[in-house]
């Protein structure tokens, strides 16, 4: 058996170079190098000094009771849309999904053909992002609280239709088969089959858009349309950095007790964590094969109930307080006077420059995204004191919304695609670490206890141990996140020069209809191109 | 020459349901001692205690003579010399079999070796050399250790502790889910690479395997229940260890 491999014969070692999986991890932070080279080009020279006047000011927020009580109630208008907007999305998507899944057709009518027609129809909301959304309805119907609750809506009302749609379709069918061959009625049997076992998933799903509701609510905010997102962005504008700080430590103070309550429910339901994005880890049966739990399964039945009924009339009170009037949304109001359709002033827009310009920013935002995280999480390890203000940045970044990043940047930095992508990159990170750091809590544990035994140092077995176990999983939701960054690339659209995000911003301030509309149509397909490539990534990686 | 390992009065959990109630051992250099006991006697405990994973709550531990280092630094270059077999082996399923290998030597090298080996796997033949001594075909070098048998995979981590080239070999129950032929090859290679100038300490749950070792623990609900040479135990005193549980 003792002979020596054919491996160590050759000379030759060069063709066994390859990256194993912990260094994939970190690969995407070699982006950083041309960054640091290429940022001193881009500082103005100016602005430092009011970034330091801002960074002090978190220290000392306006305590001002005229400036308190205006960001609290600023707080309560964007919470109240992020809670509206998600619950109408839930129910769109609830709806929706349903109708968009094959299996449900399959069995309910034997043909095919709905099922992928309401997919293809859908994609057209889902790739066009909330603030367009926001933007459209702004200029049709004017301020309205409702707008922002329907901008939210109709996007996440797709997104969360696709994810019910696909999970749907990937259940097995076994037990539907069962019953159906005992004489149950198809819609009794897909609800009995397949509704047990998909509710924990959607559960998690929901909690996860509920965070992002928060997010988006935020964010059209800053466009103009109401609640604390207005206040920061005018206090950002007009300079006052106190009374900025004190809407964003409310901001920060709201976000994480919804992401800890959502946290304490995903536990006590026993719900799948977020990174199990891989049809295998999020399966419903290793689930419970995980967390077998009978008894949880009641009790956590009867609080969902519970919870479902006291958050009806919260809805309906919100609803009532922020005077969201659904009829305001069909009272359209004159449109100035349009100009003809000039397409070919469309056609002479440079568009491979714009899409070149939306993909760099994508890709530069997610590369920074995806490998600083890991690498912060690397350098902090062994103090406790680095890794709490890593956790207090990344808070910050997912909290800030990224057009208030970039308008911070700007202070300091030209405008443009590295800009738009820095500003997207942190916001992001955000995002990224908190759930690389959820997951690599659960994760490679024993491997890293065992470097750290055999004397490793603890950065090295963090490396080794818990990030080969990682990598994989996190990965692919990075690839499900440069999706997200690319429909996201638009709401930096306003530090310029950044690709089709500006662009669209740009006509759409300006009534030319027709450049929306192509620019539009472009920039769905582009989401769509993207989605389909990061899916297929996604799965690569995940079938390992 | 001073012991390879000395625990003294070793008490690790509450008051009321110590896991490790007062443990005194000491294993000398070329010492190869078995540490029996019925499931939940503090066998796991012992070993996370004596390979410094877990600081007693009270007692003291030495490793070769020298006290456990209150600094990081200097515990970690003492951690070095331990060794641990794992009973669920602890290998890093997404790396290959060189790179696990190469694991063991983490303590010693710096980051640049450590990165260079996720990217070409580093000293091959060192690496061959270990396999070879397991009795392994070296061309599983470049195989990812997921794509290994039960046996294989037990083989590569008893390779990555011998490229650790510690002096103190710990083993936690390392036979417990094999088959009778693979635990006795395995425990053959443990007691061979045991010997001086290493000492080696291996939980196992079957009295049967005690031949090749010097002296028995016998350990039940955190206490020492007996520490004699092999041939003293007798049926007895195993009997009395294992009471109310079969062996």
């Amino acid at each position: 058996m003792s002979t020596a491999g054919p491996a160590l014969a050759g000379g030759c070692r060069w063709h066994r170079w390859r990256p194993a999986a912990p260094l994939w991890v970190l690969l995407p932070a070699l982006v950083l190098l041309p960054l640091l080279v290429l940022l001193p080009g881009l500082s103005h020279g100016g602005g430092w000094s009011l970034v330091g006047q801002f960074a002090l000011a978190a220290l000392r927020p306006s305590l001002d009771p005229l400036v308190l009580s205006s960001a609290l109630r600023g707080l309560g208008v964007t919470v109240g849309m992020a809670l509206l907007g998600w619950a109408l999305s839930l129910v769109l998507g609830l709806v929706l999904g349903v109708l968009s899944s094959r299996q449900v057709w399959r069995r309910c009518s034997g043909r095919l053909w709905p099922a992928e027609l309401i997919r293809r129809l859908l994609a057209l909301p889902r790739s066009i992002h909330e603030l367009l959304w926001g933007l459209i309805l702004l200029q049709l119907v004017g301020l309205q609280p409702a707008v922002a609750v329907l901008a939210i809506a109709i996007p996440f009302g797709a997104l969360v239709a696709r994810v019910l749609s696909d999970q749907l379709d990937a259940l097995p069918s076994a037990g539907l088969e069962a019953l159906e061959a005992a004489g149950v009625t198809p819609p009794a049997a897909l609800l009995t089959a397949l509704g047990p076992p998909l509710l924990p998933q959607l559960l998690s799903y929901g909690g996860y858009r509920l965070e992002c509701a928060l997010r988006s609510a935020t964010l059209l905010g800053v466009f103009g349309l109401g609640g604390l997102g207005t206040e920061l962005r005018l206090t950002l504008q007009s300079l006052a950095f106190r009374e900025l700080w004190t809407g964003l430590w409310l901001l920060l103070a709201a976000m994480l007790l919804l992401e800890q309550l959502v946290g304490w429910l995903r536990r006590r339901w026993t719900m799948p964590a977020r990174l199990s994005l891989s049809p295998q880890a999020a399966s419903p049966h290793r689930h419970a094969a995980v967390n077998g739990n009978a008894s949880g399964v009641g009790r956590g039945g009867r609080e969902l109930v519970l919870a479902a009924a006291l958050l009806l009339p919260v809805l309906v009170a919100l609803a009532w307080g922020l005077e969201v009037d659904p009829r305001s949304l069909l009272r359209w109001q004159p449109l100035p006077p349009l100009p003809p359709a000039d397409w070919g002033a469309v056609a002479a827009l440079p568009w491979p420059t714009l899409v070149a310009n939306t993909l760099s920013l994508t890709l530069l935002a997610a590369a920074l995204a995806v490998g600083l995280a890991p690498l912060l999480l690397l350098l902090v390890r062994p103090w406790p004191l680095g890794r709490a203000a890593v956790l207090g940045l990344w808070a910050l970044g997912r909290l800030w919304p990224p057009p208030l990043i970039a308008l911070l940047l700007l202070f300091v930095l030209q405008p443009g695609v590295i800009t738009g992508a820095l500003a997207l990159g942190l916001h992001n990170l955000g995002v990224l670490g908190r759930l690389l750091l959820e997951s690599a809590e659960h994760r490679g544990e024993s491997s890293e206890q065992a470097l750290l035994s055999a004397g490793s140092g603890p950065r090295l077995a963090l490396l080794y141990g818990r990030f080969s176990a990682l990598a994989r999983p996190y990965l692919a939701y990075g690839a499900y996140r440069a999706d997200v960054i690319l429909r996201e690339s638009v709401v930096v659209g306003l530090v310029g020069a950044t690709g089709l995000g500006s662009q669209l911003l740009e006509a759409l301030s300006s009534f030319a209809v027709d450049e929306l509309a192509a620019l539009m149509l472009v920039y769905a397909a582009l989401t769509l191109l993207g989605e389909d490539l990061s899916d297929r990534l996604r799965r690569r990686l995940l079938a390992g | 020459m001073p012991p390879a390992l000395e625990l003294q009065s070793v008490t690790v959990g509450g008051r009321q349901r110590p896991r490790l109630d007062g443990v005194s051992l000491r294993l000398d250099t070329g010492e190869i001692v078995a540490l029996l006991g019925p499931s939940g006697a503090g066998k796991s405990t012992l070993l996370a205690v004596a390979n410094g994973l877990l600081p007693p709550d009270k007692g003291s531990v030495h490793w070769q003579g020298e006290p456990v280092a209150r600094s990081q630094r200097l515990r970690r270059r003492q951690q070095r010399r331990i060794g641990t077999l794992w009973q669920d082996l602890r290998l890093i399923e997404e790396l290959s079999v060189q790179q696990n290998l190469n694991a063991g030597r983490l303590g010693q090298w710096g980051w640049p070796r450590a990165l260079l080996n996720l990217l070409l796997p580093l000293e091959s033949e060192p690496c061959a050399a270990t396999l070879r001594r397991l009795d392994l075909d070296p061309a599983l070098l470049d195989q990812p250790v997921s794509a290994l048998s039960g046996g294989q995979r037990q083989r590569v981590a008893l390779g990555r502790l011998l490229r650790q080239e510690p002096m103190l070999l710990l083993a936690d129950e390392p036979l417990a889910s094999l088959d009778p032929r693979l635990a006795g090859e395995l425990l053959a290679l443990l007691l061979a690479e045991g010997r001086a100038p290493r000492a080696l300490l291996l939980s196992l749950h079957r009295p049967d395997l005690l031949a090749g070792f010097d002296r028995v623990v016998g350990l039940r609900a955190g206490r020492v229940q007996f520490d004699l040479p092999v041939g003293a135990v007798n049926p007895g005193l195993l009997a009395a260890l294992y009471a109310g549980e079969a062996p």
